[in-house]
């Protein structure tokens, strides 16, 4: 992969935000003896969101993990490295080792690792990425569009937003906002159920009901004059006629996607959909990730035939360790037995781990990342990680050293991964019609994945309660009113599980749904992922709740 | 004593309404960049929530209600609060006609301890990023180089009206009726 070296003006070497495809610079500053803060472009027109603003303070946190522990009657108790790792090659003799990897790392970290597995006859490799957005990315993947640069965006004459993308990368939405100021009957096309902050700046709203973003997509894609084998049929085709029109006689379309979780079982046909609409329309497709190297790391997996994370959890043979990410959280699980985790600051996962390790942040680790519009950037570390604090490749390195594997050397200069191109279109299963309240789960700016990091942050944690949005009409047929506390508890097979939430009126949202922030762990524990390892699946979808006082 | 102004300054931040995506950008820069004392709040006005600002009023409450003479005008027209001077009364806050100097800002507290732990509490005030600005006439304020949206603007009335942005709400210019002296 092509790596160049980004540096400043001055000797200093800027680093970059990884937090999302944007790719915002940081300048990291001393705030204090071992604090830090980011420091902003002197520059206007820089940017820099909440979540990257909160690295800095996060590289010196004081809940940081800096040694291995044990837990011991609930109790974690420290050890040394070599007891820790120890623990785990012993505890996997005989029936092998699972290694869930953070898929928000430097290329080189997944191919160091995914090299020294496929040495390790014992151990298996799964890249954890989210799973709508895995889907989604798998689905643009074999449409064959063209991904977008932020300067490429700006060059578009129409724009289609699936899911709240301003939220997953605000910066993309200054090219967006860049062309409506010129032209401002610029079509700007927003499919959101939960009526994000992309919907805010829509000429062509279209609020599907919760779970039929792929009917409404359909929709708009017929009304646009192009030929489409999905079905639109549980769809209000009117409302998207005014939208197709609008956007049929664009030259050049920009089509941003951000897959939520629990909104839809159909990412990869949303995928495939919305990238064979921008190829239609002479334009491309920007998605808007978690991270800014989920594509690579969707390459890296499909590269390396790494087992999906639905057979990684399902399998409860082997002894599972997780390296920088948070499983449980992100997956709204309770309980699935890990032996290990390693992770900067404590999450669920490393919470219900018998050992915990502690890991460099990603942005600790130097190495290459995929930005916006498929441009490959050796990106310098923010710092170095505390010392003695390795790097998943390192610990891994270090439990296949014990484990008495070969640890293969990584070759620097990878070739350029290809995209993928025989994704298997699975066919989503049809979502019953939802009838009362729907929970939806919204995007945040200020939180990447589920909070697992950005939760740390002091900014973050002062926040209140999680906000509950609802539409004025259901706030009234509930009888609660804005800002009120109130209680939200699932209404299904999840009975028992709740949350309290503060209420925010939200008079674009439409009644029957209410919306708590995706990147809270508690929020996404109310609708746990559904995991299928015959099938290969790890879907969540809208689910019934109730909302009382 | 430092040198004081009665110029107010020329150049402040200004938002565009219609860019503004409500991502609270400008509110975390702050927050993270002055020892957690915000001085950047949100508004909700039907739909849209906006970041308020300190206005930098050419008549400037805040400045005339102070009793301790910690809130002053200072040499380039910025209103700005001086640390050591602060007794931590509120007058200021409770002065403010725009609600940005506030116990409380965008949820979090802007009401901290004082460093030397003897004179109180302080409230958290604008001062543009003086650490910035003062010395690099080209620099902006750290929540309009966080703004992701270009939202955010420093710049003077002139130079915004060339951009095409009309602007709306000005800064109290009259006597304020806290005015003590």
């Amino acid at each position: 992969m092509a790596a160049t070296v980004e540096t400043t003006a001055s000797t200093k070497t800027a680093s970059r935000c990884t937090l999302c495809p944007a790719g915002c610079q940081l300048q990291p500053t001393a705030a204090g003896p071992d604090a830090w803060r980011v420091e902003y472009p002197a520059a206007e027109s820089a940017g820099l969101c909440p979540r990257g603003s909160t690295l800095g303070e996060l590289l010196g946190h004081r809940r940081r993990i800096l040694l291995p522990g044990q837990r011991v009657g609930g109790q974690l108790r420290q050890v040394g490295q070599a007891a820790a790792v120890k623990e785990i090659v012993n505890a996997a003799a005989g029936k092998g080792l699972t290694i869930l990897l953070a898929g928000n790392l430097p290329s080189e970290q997944i191919a160091a690792v995914a090299e020294t597995c496929r040495a390790w006859p014992e151990a298996n490799l799964s890249i954890v990425i989210e799973p709508a957005e895995q889907q989604m990315l798998l689905g643009l993947e074999a449409s064959g569009a063209k991904y977008l640069t932020d300067a490429e965006l700006a060059q578009c004459d129409g724009f289609v937003i699936i899911g709240d993308a301003f939220a997953a990368n605000p910066r993309c939405s200054r090219a967006i906002l860049d062309c409506r100021k010129t032209n401002p009957r610029t079509p700007i096309v927003v499919i959101d159920s939960a009526s994000g902050l992309a919907s805010k700046f829509a000429t062509h709203r279209l609020s599907p009901p919760a779970g039929m973003e792929l009917q409404a997509l359909a929709a708009l894609v017929s009304a646009a004059g192009i030929e489409t084998d999905e079905s639109s049929d549980r769809f209000d085709r009117a409302s998207a006629a005014s939208a197709g029109a609008a956007i049929a006689g664009c030259k050049r379309l920009g089509v941003l996607l951000a897959a939520q979780y629990g909104r839809s079982n159909a990412w990869q046909s949303i995928g495939r959909l919305a990238g064979r609409l921008a190829n239609a329309r002479p334009g491309g497709v920007a998605p808007q990730t978690d991270s800014a190297n989920t594509l690579v790391a969707v390459r890296l997996a499909a590269k390396y035939q790494t087992i999906p994370l639905a057979k990684a959890l399902a399998d409860t043979s082997t002894v599972r360790i997780a390296l920088g990410c948070d499983v449980l959280g992100m997956l709204g699980l309770d309980d699935n037995d890990f032996f290990a985790a390693a992770a900067p600051l404590p999450n669920r996962t490393t919470d219900a781990a018998r050992v915990v390790l502690p890991m460099a942040m990603a942005c600790e680790l130097g190495g290459t990342h995929m930005f916006a519009g498929e441009q490959a950037c050796c990106v310098a570390p923010l710092l170095p990680g505390p010392l003695g604090v390795l790097s998943p490749a390192e610990l891994v390195g270090e439990l296949a050293k014990a484990a008495g594997a070969a640890v293969p050397a990584v070759p620097a200069g990878d070739s350029p991964l290809k995209r993928v191109d025989s994704a298997d279109l699975k066919a989503a299963a049809p979502l019953a019609e939802a009838s009362g309240l729907t929970l939806l789960l919204g995007r945040q700016t200020w939180h990447a994945g589920c909070g697992e990091l950005t939760a740390w942050g002091s900014w973050q944690a002062a926040q209140e309660l999680p906000e509950l949005r609802l539409s004025p009409a259901e706030a009234q047929k509930i009888g609660v009113e804005n800002l009120a506390t109130v209680t939200v508890e699932v209404s299904s097979s999840q009975a028992g599980r709740s949350l309290q939430a503060r209420v925010r009126l939200d008079p674009t949202l439409s009644p029957g749904i209410a919306v708590l922030p995706e990147a809270c762990a508690a929020a996404r524990a109310l609708n746990p992922s559904e995991i299928n390892g015959q099938a290969g699946t790890v879907t969540a979808v809208p689910v019934g709740v109730s909302v009382s006082h | 004593m430092p040198t004081t102004s009665t110029q107010p300054v020329v150049k402040r931040v200004l938002i565009d309404m219609d860019r503004c995506i409500e991502c609270r950008s400008c509110a975390a820069a702050c927050y993270y960049s002055h020892a957690d004392m915000p001085a950047v709040d949100f508004a909700r006005s039907g739909v849209a929530m906006l970041p308020v600002i300190c206005r930098q009023c050419k008549s400037a409450p805040c400045v005339d209600a102070c009793p301790a003479e910690a809130m002053v005008r200072d040499e380039s027209g910025v209103a700005r609060r001086l640390l050591f001077r602060c007794i931590g009364c509120g007058s200021c806050a409770r002065a403010c006609p725009f609600g940005v100097i506030s116990t409380k800002l965008s949820g979090v507290s802007a009401w901290v301890k004082s460093p030397d732990r003897i004179s109180g509490h302080q409230v958290a005030k604008c001062d543009l990023c003086a650490d910035r600005t003062e010395t690099d006439s080209e620099a902006v304020p750290r929540c309009v180089a966080a703004c992701p949206s270009g939202a955010l603007m420093f710049a003077d009335e002139h130079e915004a009206e060339k951009l095409g942005v009309e602007v709306y709400g000005g800064r109290t210019s009259g006597q304020h009726p806290y005015k003590r002296r």
